[in-house]
């Protein structure tokens, strides 16, 4: 036995000594292997690839639990869909923030692109699941309604920041400033 | 020797022993202490706010050691804490709610003894003031001190200005379309607006607004935004263009007055895809007139994203001059909870193997051996580096969970 392979050995027998099985860090770890490992197995890839999800877009694309969703393309936030709500609806017991910013994305479904509404979902803390930031089309702070930085709570009764939801309002004339 | 010698030196042996021991004991100590702060903030102390335990943790750069901590509201991040060296004070801009996470909202200007870092006032300020997932530019401490001014978004925009002196909101200004809180004297601060002008706005001694004057049009608010995390020497602000233009705008006269601008990067370093991006993504030096900026490879909206590069220029001669790599942060933000040493051989194992996220946000220090600072928002734990050589002197762990922030006092 070389003496990485002792060395290794010895780190996870000391690691499994001193973690709980319940301990962030073992999960973190199951995480990231098995996270990062059954993916690349064929079978499951090419599932993932060829479900049929919303908007008629197939893949990860058309998963709204997924920050590749081609709705998120100017997100900034907890996905609702994760947190017992949907990308058009709030979770039970929040209250969705009338005023918000907007994105434009681009539908892969229908080659069409779309003006999304991210309205936030307001009154109870932060989620914590499906953390998601993509920036495509976004604009600084001067720009409000193009700015994914602000908490748009603001325009709820309540302006505790729960998770975004992702609307189409309508389909767009142009496409974002990056395509 | 006789035997009553030996007994003699055997008994005053036992005796030192004895003595010894008893010396060594802890003695009895007194319930109830409460440490303090030194009475003048330390040239390497770091702020770092965190959004999850909702606080803002001061360290000591140079031991990595923790200070202290004042607590936040419930908004998205803790806002900059603002210390008046002059007053001893600490001011934090916070929003609470009357039943925890519900109920009625109210915002405050908190108010710090910066030595025992208690409570001392507190005013209370319209309850509207604006909360981003950064917290930059939200809230300033004008120079001398005595006004602060907070932006609001209602979902309009305005500022709260509060005179610290006399403890009271002093009014709400409406500046419309412009946002950002830039200090640039004692009685004005700058602001960047959607139309891509400036804006300067004045007040009066009592700081009621004066006069709002705004600048020509100067920067492309769709092809190519600055974005609001700008840097500051005196009156004059830099601020740094998606596609890497460094703007310089002096506040000093009536109406902000911008330069034009230069690029943070050649040709070649465009093409091969070298991007500004990140949180707080620079930082200047005011002696050295050194500008740190963040940069990474990545493509159009990637302006958010954090890099693995810090790039140094000299501003006066407009070159860059150095280029520092940001530390791989995840070791010294796992080591505490799995319970290794990050500075030991697993440490640097896994700094090796363990792909580098890169850092959101950089800060340095002011005095003649400045400390950069750098972290991502989402490791809690803080890069420590030289910032004339770029060595990594050392990290500080534990420092938090998630956050865009880092404020020198």
């Amino acid at each position: 036995m070389s003496r990485l392979d002792r060395w290794f050995e010895g780190l996870t027998r000391q690691s499994a000594r001193r973690l709980s099985r319940r301990h962030w860090l073992s999960r973190f770890g199951g995480v990231l292997v098995g996270g990062a490992t059954l993916p690349l197995l064929p079978v499951a890839r090419a599932a993932e690839d060829n479900a049929m999800g919303e908007d008629g877009v197939r893949g990860r694309e058309g998963d709204p639990k997924r920050c590749e969703y081609w709705r998120h393309c100017a997100i900034d936030g907890f996905l609702c869909s994760c947190c017992g709500g949907s990308h058009t609806a709030c979770p039970p017991g929040t209250e969705m923030s009338p005023v918000t910013w907007i994105g434009t994305c681009h539908n892969p479904g229908d080659g069409k692109d779309y003006i999304i509404s991210y309205n936030d979902c307001c009154g109870k803390t932060f989620c914590g699941r499906c953390m998601c930031n993509r920036n495509e089309g976004e604009r600084p702070l001067y720009h409000w309604y193009r700015n994914n930085d602000l908490n748009w709570c603001g325009g709820a009764s309540a302006q505790t920041y729960n998770c975004s939801t992702a609307v189409v309002v309508k389909t767009a004339q142009e496409a974002q400033p990056e395509r | 020797m006789s035997n009553r010698a030996k007994l003699f030196g055997a008994l005053s042996l036992g005796a030192c022993l004895l003595w010894f021991r008893a010396a060594a004991e802890v003695p009895p100590e007194t319930v109830g202490q409460v440490a303090e702060l030194p009475p003048m903030a330390g040239a390497h102390w770091l702020w770092v706010p965190d959004r999850l335990f909702r606080h803002s943790i001061l360290f000591d750069g140079d031991s990595g050691r923790m200070l202290g901590a004042i607590d936040s509201g419930v908004q998205i991040t803790p806002k900059p804490p603002l210390w008046s060296h002059a007053r001893k004070e600490i001011y934090n801009v916070d929003t609470i709610y009357s039943r925890g996470h519900r109920g009625e909202r109210k915002d405050f200007v908190v108010i710090y003894d910066s030595r025992t870092l208690n409570v001392k006032g507190e005013v209370e300020v319209p309850p509207r003031a604006a909360d981003t997932g950064t917290g930059i530019a939200l809230v300033g401490l004008l120079d001398g001190d005595r006004f602060l001014v907070v932006l609001n978004q209602s979902p309009g925009t305005s500022v709260s200005v509060i005179d610290l002196e006399n403890r009271r909101h002093v009014g709400e200004a409406q500046t419309a379309g412009c946002a950002g809180v830039f200090p640039a004297g004692p009685t004005r601060f700058g602001m960047l607006c959607g139309d891509g002008t400036a804006l300067t706005v004045h007040l009066t001694e009592n700081g009621e607004l004066d006069r709002l004057a705004r600048s020509k049009p100067f920067f492309d608010v769709i092809d190519d935004p600055v974005t609001e995390k700008g840097v500051r020497d005196g009156s004059t602000w830099w601020f740094a263009s998606f596609e890497g233009l460094l703007y310089e705008v002096d506040f000093s006269g009536n109406a902000p007055a911008p330069k034009e601008p230069w690029p943070l990067f050649t040709e070649n370093e465009i093409e091969s895809g070298w991007r500004i991006g990140g949180a707080q993504h620079l930082a200047y030096h005011r002696k050295t007139k050194r500008l740190y900026s963040i940069v990474h490879e990545g493509g159009p909206g990637s302006h958010k994203d954090p890099g693995t590069e810090i790039w140094v220029y000299d501003v006066p001669s407009r070159n860059k001059i150095d280029t520092f790599s940001a530390p791989n942060l995840i070791a010294p933000f796992l080591g505490p909870q799995a319970g290794f040493d990050a500075t030991g051989m697993l440490g640097s194992f896994l700094s090796f193997v363990l792909p580098n996220m890169g850092v959101h946000s950089l800060t340095v220090t002011q005095d003649e051996r400045p400390l950069l600072f750098v972290r991502h928002s989402d490791l809690g734990a803080v890069g420590v580096l030289d910032a004339l050589s770029g060595e990594h002197l050392r990290d500080i762990d534990e420092a938090g969970l998630s956050g865009a922030l880092l404020v020198v006092p």
